[in-house]
């Protein structure tokens, strides 16, 4: 294959070019003759001597095999000898204004380099009469790559606490930008904070990754087979965590955000390591302090342990006398070891209710209904006989 | 294509789905391809046009299928990531849901390959298509929905179309929960009161639950196999399905440490049914449906098949299993009664298709 194409077309040369709207490739620099050639009565010269490949795929796959001969119907591309070809990138060639276009079917990729193949104008026809071929001449160009500068940071890490249960479920991080997926594997670490020994399978691969819909938040489960009583790996390897060992847990530059740029910087958190934690979430140890009716001031609850960071936003809620919810703003207290919440408008006089959602959990995933890992053989383990899913409090008149 | 009529039966207009990412793939009724976003919270039904076949495809062998990938659709091979993977029931056509780069930049992308090899995609607008959401909309009178961030997500993680329901298993990203969801199709915005939870018993005394990885319908739609998040392959009846209750399935094996099962798949072959479960560490095994009828719950590790020496990554407890050569298995679906089709990942992280005839497994 030749680079440049000295010889055939002195002058052709290849630009970025909006058309229709959209971003395509122009070639310009044919002789009218030529061009008369390509576009030829039905235009079918155009993908029989004219490909775009990736400079990726040119470089991989040597001389490609993805003749234009191969292409079968405008755009849409590609049947080739079994292992010995790449297909064409999807799109079509047309021909206006003296150049020649090519019309993606999938947007260019920022920073990509492409290759247009340009055929003798022998060649094609010789090839599909079964002739010999002759090597096409290639042009390439490069798309624009994006600006790279770093801006997105790692926010919060919860539990924002100084100690885990050796049975910790999960980690939430919390990034500045929407990220991009598919980067958590080789981004989150964990590591002895001792000794700065990495330890191994502390996280259970998602793939997809659990993100919220901004995609500003990423889930991260610690393997629940190592978690969970009565599982092989449990029984095997035991904890991902071990009690009394600190650790780090580290998230490397190695994200990227969603328009592709690295972290701005890495982030890391450490965390000593309590016992486990096998008890059902009980909203009868909580303590409640009840705001005077007519005030505006907030309810406070006081929790016996750490409860779920996320589950905290969406699982407790408010009932006024009547029944009714009660609007207002809740908010997580310092350790996650407490919640308050602030009404919109001023509490009623009466008796009013904080409902407790099932599917609130601790950091261990223990729930008001069930431990995480029940144990079928301890009573206590199992659901709440008393089916406690809510505190009443009393707004008494100041 | 589906004709008009049918088109209308099943609930599909034409029009452009607004299809954000595409993830798990199932065939239904009339050759209609479910595709799972998770982006979008959302799952279509796609007509994605395929005529019938004359006959049965034989095989179809592709190597290097994510730098063809790539190569169709001018990016890089690190821009492509296959999702999932079914066999279209009436063309044979091998369909792949593609994600070409990420973040701002992703584009969901429907490969079909026909059976000679050849690559195309469907075009995701002008097309018949319906759409319904994988969660009920908020609760209205709940006024913390009014300023709430939508931080809660359900990632589907596998589908299948079971008799008349697409049964959905999905992780969330708050609780750790084990919800089977069971839409019915024609798509009417009913889903939550389908939902089920199954629970699992570990060695006769824990219990336990978690979100579904994968699961396969076999038996005539009567059972299902699944596996687990936290490893455990589990059996339920279909028959114990009943809205808004909970389930308990059986555990029928357990696949160890450090190991995840990806995909399942079941097949006949001289009158017998089999499963093969794939998994991201361990080897690809193959389960006798009738060893699964025949074991009790499994109860206590059973050394004896742990130290099965066809088996030589102990640990493993449950039925007894045939581990087979394949490498790399990622994702299979049933080429024809006679074949499964196999996407395999190599040591260098390249994808290939391989067909396997029922009787070489």
């Amino acid at each position: 294959m030749t680079q440049g194409g000295h010889e055939a077309h002195p002058d052709l040369s290849l630009a970025w070019r909006e058309r229709n709207g959209r971003d395509a490739l122009r070639a310009t620099g044919w002789t009218e003759t030529e061009l008369a050639e390509l576009k030829g009565p039905d235009g079918g010269a155009l993908n029989r001597r004219l490909a775009l490949l990736t400079s990726e795929a040119l470089q991989g796959g040597g001389e490609p095999a993805c003749s234009p001969d191969t292409v079968r119907g405008p755009g849409r591309l590609l049947r080739s000898p079994p292992g010995s070809s790449l297909p064409l990138v999807a799109g079509r060639f047309e021909v206006e204004a003296g150049a020649v276009w090519f019309m993606p079917r999938f947007p260019f990729v920022a920073g990509m380099g492409y290759a247009l193949l340009v055929y003798p104008s022998s060649a094609g026809d010789n090839a599909s009469a079964g002739g010999a071929r002759q090597s096409p001449r290639a042009w390439t160009i490069q798309r624009p790559a994006v600006d790279a500068t770093p801006v997105a940071r790692v926010v919060a890490i919860y539990p924002d606490v100084d100690e885990v249960p050796v049975n910790l479920l999960k980690f939430y991080v919390h990034f500045s930008e929407p990220m991009s997926e598919g980067r958590a594997q080789r981004a989150v670490s964990v590591c002895r904070d001792d000794t700065g020994e990495p330890i191994d399978g502390v996280f259970v691969p998602m793939d997809p990754e659990l993100w919220d819909g901004a995609r500003q938040r990423l889930t991260l489960l610690l393997d629940p087979a190592r978690i969970k009583h009565g599982l092989v790996p449990n029984m095997e390897v035991g904890y991902p965590l071990m009690e009394g060992v600190p650790f780090r847990l580290q998230l490397g530059p190695e994200f990227r955000d969603a328009r592709g740029r690295p972290l701005a910087a890495g982030a890391e958190r450490r965390y000593a390591v309590g016992p486990e934690v096998r008890e059902r979430v009980d909203p009868a140890r909580w303590s409640l302090t009840a705001p005077a009716a007519g005030t505006l001031h907030a309810l406070r609850v006081e929790f016996d342990r750490p409860l779920d960071h996320a589950l905290l936003q969406r699982c407790l809620g408010i009932r006024d006398p009547e029944g009714a919810p009660v609007a207002g703003k809740g908010t997580t207290g310092p350790n996650e070891k407490s919640w308050q919440f602030e009404p919109e408008s001023a509490w009623a006089e009466g008796r009013h209710r904080l409902r407790v959602e099932r599917q609130l959990e601790d950091l261990a995933g223990n729930s008001p209904l069930r431990i995480f890992d029940r144990d079928m053989t301890e009573p206590d383990d199992g659901p709440d006989p008393s089916d406690l899913l809510a505190l009443d409090f009393t707004c008494a008149a100041g | 294509m589906v004709d008009q009529a049918t088109a209308q039966e099943l609930g599909l207009a034409m029009g452009s789905p607004d299809i954000r990412s595409v993830g798990p793939l199932a065939f239904g009724p009339e050759g209609v391809l479910f595709v799972g976003d998770n982006v979008g919270a959302s799952i279509f039904a796609l007509d994605v046009g395929d005529a019938p076949a004359g006959g049965q495809p034989e095989s179809l062998d592709l190597e290097n299928l994510d730098t063809s990938l790539a190569s169709y659709m001018g990016c890089s091979r690190e821009d492509v990531q296959i999702r999932d993977m079914a066999v279209h029931p009436l063309s044979g056509n091998v369909f792949l849901s593609v994600m070409r780069g990420s973040g701002d930049a992703a584009i969901p992308v429907i490969a079909r390959i026909d059976l000679e090899g050849g690559i195309t995609d469907v075009a995701l607008d002008n097309i018949g298509f319906s759409k319904t959401y994988i969660e009920d909309a908020a609760d209205e009178d709940d006024p913390r929905e009014v300023t709430r961030v939508k931080l809660r997500t359900v990632t589907i993680t596998d589908m299948s179309y079971v008799d008349g329901l697409l049964v959905v298993a999905g992780t969330s990203n708050e609780e750790f929960s084990s919800t089977l969801r069971r839409i019915p199709f024609p798509f009417s915005g009913d889903t939550s009161s389908n939902s089920l939870e199954i629970f699992h018993v570990s060695h006769g005394r824990y219990e336990t639950a978690a979100p579904i990885r994968a699961f396969v319908p076999y038996q005539g739609n009567n059972s299902i196999l699944a596996s687990y998040t936290c490893t455990p392959v589990v059996q339920f009846s279909v028959s114990q399905f009943k809205p808004g209750e909970m389930a308990h399935g059986k555990t029928v094996a357990e696949l160890g440490a450090h190991n995840r099962p990806l995909d399942l798949v079941s097949y006949q072959h001289d009158d017998e049914e089999y499963l093969l479960v794939a998994n991201d560490r361990h080897p690809l095994i193959k389960i006798a449906c009738v060893d699964i009828d025949q074991q009790g719950a499994l109860t206590v590790p059973d050394e004896s098949l742990d130290n099965s020496p066809a088996d030589p990554v102990t640990p493993g407890v449950g039925v007894p299993r045939q581990i087979l050569p394949q490498p790399g298995v990622r994702r299979m679906a049933n080429l024809s009664d006679d074949a499964v089709l196999m996407l395999q990942e190599d040591g260098e992280g390249h994808f290939h298709l391989h067909t396997y005839g029922v009787g070489e497994l």
